[in-house]
């Protein structure tokens, strides 16, 4: 009986400590003992640093008022991950670029608890614009920026709630939720699957309508479809599908039922399927790509991200993070930026492959309608939340 | 054969696609309704089916296994990070790695049973609590192993999950489309018909393997002798063990037979369903088969019916949203998706309380047998 008290004590142990590594949790992980040292690369050398100064510009400087310094800080992950943190950490290299930002550098976060630890070492250093991409960060943002009231943080799709509450003490000053017209990104894709269905039924499987992101994706998807069917004079079926079933731990992480519901809409003959939800989303498209119909992406260009749909991905509603970061920085020098949410542009990614499926009519109506969105002679009549 | 709890089993599936295809049938023919569910139905079921069957197989040996959600966690991972692997690092072609994949899942399947046959047989360790140990392990390990491989510093990838080699393709086993096709001739109609029926047989390989393995369950568990000295280790350990049976071997190969129908319920997420891991994906299905074995009272038939009861309210909860625009207003309450989705757990509580006969787990199930 000894031995077995041995092993199933051994194995608790072993399991409690594998799963404290495993999931955001306390405890000290392998990997985050590698971030400072990530910190301390001062990665933006690795950058093509556009404006080379005469004099060197390094993070010691940043403490001056002369030097304007933006620090990123990734979700976990990559700047190089073809998706959000990538085009953050682009939109600061082009406010580099324009001769707004001085010195640009980044930090890529290891593990969802060093957030504010990450964040904090470019508060230290007195940088002047700390973006933080990812609404995971939210919070950790939010705490920041009590601590350092002289930087502007932008939080790269971060809603800022306290901006509709009633209560003053919540507010903060230097917080800037950098956020976008779902909707319009739904509508565009709407618009084209709508145009380059052949059997006039098209699908988007989502996470749960719970979350007004999801449900502006969903409801633009079928205002876009409808608005295509107005100019092409087509009837298409819109078959939107949300993942409410399920608690809020679970509509985002299940590509199996993705998968299931994207095959489902084509057995009743849609032929192109819109994923907006995550890895949910993510099941949806790999299926329709895999049968052989249109896939349609979310928020980054998904081509780039979802090797296997990359055949078959007509294109990606997508959160034009890149600008969005850029402009918001130059508001941030200038001192025009406003705490609370910003809502930066919505766009749709180009066809790659299947640029040659898409024929010149569709293109041309696409990019008027591109413009229309964007000086607002069309619109999506999609009420912000979920009536 | 209870054919009390089949017809149960039957009224409900035919209750829940009656009630779809009542509603949609002003948008789409019942035929293409009943059919397209009906291939959601079994896909949706393959995991449920594998798991439950891994169930009946260490149960009917008097050994609980409440790890099965774990063993197809660890089992996905594994076997996606074999497919990657063999893919990307060995340079095997698609279809080797594929393959390689599987048997990468069904092996790591193996192992997490073997760990649990010697907690439970050898240290005589309560079923449950090594059951949960399996269960938390297997978060912990995959959670932990996907973040250092792929995303940690210095990784093989560099940061970026790579991709996969791909899936499983579906199979196209039985001809119909060609068998009808001169039967057809120019018919339109009959022809669209019979691909409708064709898409409830063309089903991907592992969703395949589980009804086929159902079957062959069933026949070893009650028409050899293998599967009458597993149900004896089961039932009655000390008597078994009396007429010569070896009681801890066969515990052994039976819980590690179950884990390899874990294992290949792993690789039907990863391998044959979606080509990525996301960390715990498989979203609880270990326990629904659990209640999906309890459901079928510890036969292979009974768990796979009960299997396809889960997978056609899932079929229903997907199409009543197809549907949403067309449901009249006295049923608009399907339209709250829980009502529908939480049909399967209601029924296995009906179950459980006896009304439409007896559950009757194994006598020795869960008890470490003590010489």
């Amino acid at each position: 009986m000894k031995k077995f008290y041995f092993v199933m004590a051994l194995l608790i142990v072993a399991s409690m400590i594998l799963t404290a590594c495993g999931t955001p949790a306390a405890t000290e992980a392998p990997a985050a003992t590698d971030a400072p040292a990530v910190t301390e690369a001062p990665a933006a050398t690795e950058a093509p640093a556009a404006t080379e100064a005469p004099a060197e510009v390094t993070q010691e400087d940043c403490v001056t008022e002369e030097v304007f310094c933006v620090g990123v800080v990734t979700d976990v992950g990559k700047v190089n991950d073809k998706s959000f943190n990538q085009s953050a950490w682009e939109g600061a290299l082009k406010s580099q670029e324009d001769g707004v930002a001085d010195l640009v550098q980044f930090i890529e976060t290891a593990d969802a608890k060093d957030y504010a630890k990450n964040i904090g070492t470019f508060g230290d250093a007195g940088f002047d614009v700390i973006v933080t991409v990812g609404f995971a960060l939210g919070e950790a943002t939010v705490a920041a920026a009590a601590t350092y009231p002289d930087i502007s943080f932008i939080g790269v799709d971060q809603f800022q709630a306290w901006e509709f509450d009633e209560d003053a003490a919540n507010d903060v000053a230097n917080v800037t939720g950098l956020g976008f017209p779902e909707d319009q990104a739904g509508f565009l894709v709407g618009a084209l699957a709508a145009a380059m269905s052949e059997s006039h039924k098209i699908g988007a499987v989502c996470g749960t309508d719970v979350v007004p992101p999801v449900w502006r994706f969903g409801e633009g998807y079928k205002a876009g479809a409808a608005y295509a069917d107005g100019l092409n004079g087509t009837t298409t079926e819109v078959f939107v599908v949300y993942h409410s079933d399920v608690g809020f731990d679970k509509t985002f992480t299940d590509p199996e039922w993705g998968a299931q519901t994207a095959t489902s809409m084509m057995d009743q003959g849609a032929d192109a399927i819109f994923g907006c939800g995550g890895l949910t989303g993510n099941g949806a498209i790999t299926a329709a790509a895999q049968a052989g119909k249109y896939a349609i992406g979310v928020d980054a260009d998904q081509y780039l991200t979802l090797p296997e749909a990359a055949p078959r991905m007509l294109s990606s509603a997508m959160k034009l993070i890149t600008p969005g970061v850029a402009d918001l920085v130059a508001a941030a020098k200038d001192g025009s930026i406003k705490p609370g949410n910003f809502t930066g542009l919505a766009g749709y990614a180009p066809y790659h492959d299947l640029e040659s499926e898409v024929p010149a009519e569709v293109n041309a109506m696409m990019e008027e309608l591109n413009a229309a969105l964007l000086d607002g002679s069309v619109t999506t009549n999609v009420p912000p939340v979920k009536p | 054969m209870d054919w009390r709890r089949f017809g149960f089993i039957a009224l409900i599936i035919i209750v829940l696609f009656s009630v779809v295809v009542f509603i949609g049938q002003v948008k789409q023919p019942p035929l293409l309704i009943i059919t397209s569910m009906l291939a959601t139905t079994i896909a949706v079921a393959t995991p449920l089916t594998l798991g439950a069957l891994s169930g009946v197989f260490c149960e009917r040996a008097g050994v609980v296994n409440i790890g099965i959600e774990g063993m197809m966690l660890t089992s996905a991972f594994f076997g996606w990070l074999g497919a990657i692997y063999s893919y990307h690092i060995f340079g095997f072609g698609n279809w080797t790695s594929i393959i390689l994949g599987v048997v990468f899942a069904v092996i790591t399947g193996a192992l997490m049973a073997l760990l649990h046959a010697a907690l439970s047989v050898t240290f005589k360790v309560d079923q449950i609590i090594g059951g949960t140990v399996i269960n938390i392990l297997a978060v912990g390990l995959t959670g932990f192993l996907n973040r250092q491989l792929f995303f940690g510093q210095g990784s093989v990838f560099g940061g970026n999950v790579p991709g996969s080699p791909g899936v499983l393709q579906t199979l196209h086993i039985i001809p119909l489309t060609e068998l009808f096709a001169p039967i057809c001739g120019a018919s339109e109609i009959c022809l669209r018909n019979i691909q409708a029926i064709n898409r409830v047989f063309d089903q991907k390989p592992i969703a395949l393997a589980a009804i086929l393995l159902v079957f062959i369950s069933h026949y070893i568990l009650f028409n050899t002798r293998w599967g009458l000295r597993t149900r004896a280790v089961g039932e009655h350990p000390k008597a078994a063990d009396t007429v010569g049976i070896n009681v801890t071997k066969m515990r052994y190969a039976n819980v590690i037979i179950g884990g390899m129908f874990a294992g290949l319920a792993g690789a039907y997420f990863t391998i044959e369903s979606v080509p990525s891991f996301e960390p715990l994906l498989t979203n609880g299905r270990g326990f629904i088969s659990l209640a999906a074995m309890i459901f079928g009272n510890w036969t292979p038939i009974g768990a796979w019916a009960a299997a396809l009861v889960f997978g056609s309210s899932q079929a229903m909860l997907i199409n009543m949203q197809i549907f949403r625009d067309v449901i009249p207003p006295q049923l608009a309450f399907l339209q709250e998706s829980y009502i529908v989705g939480l049909t399967p757990y209601i029924l296995t509580m009906f179950i459980l309380t006896g009304i439409i006969g007896r559950t009757t787990p194994p006598a020795a199930d869960g008890v470490p047998y003590e010489k």
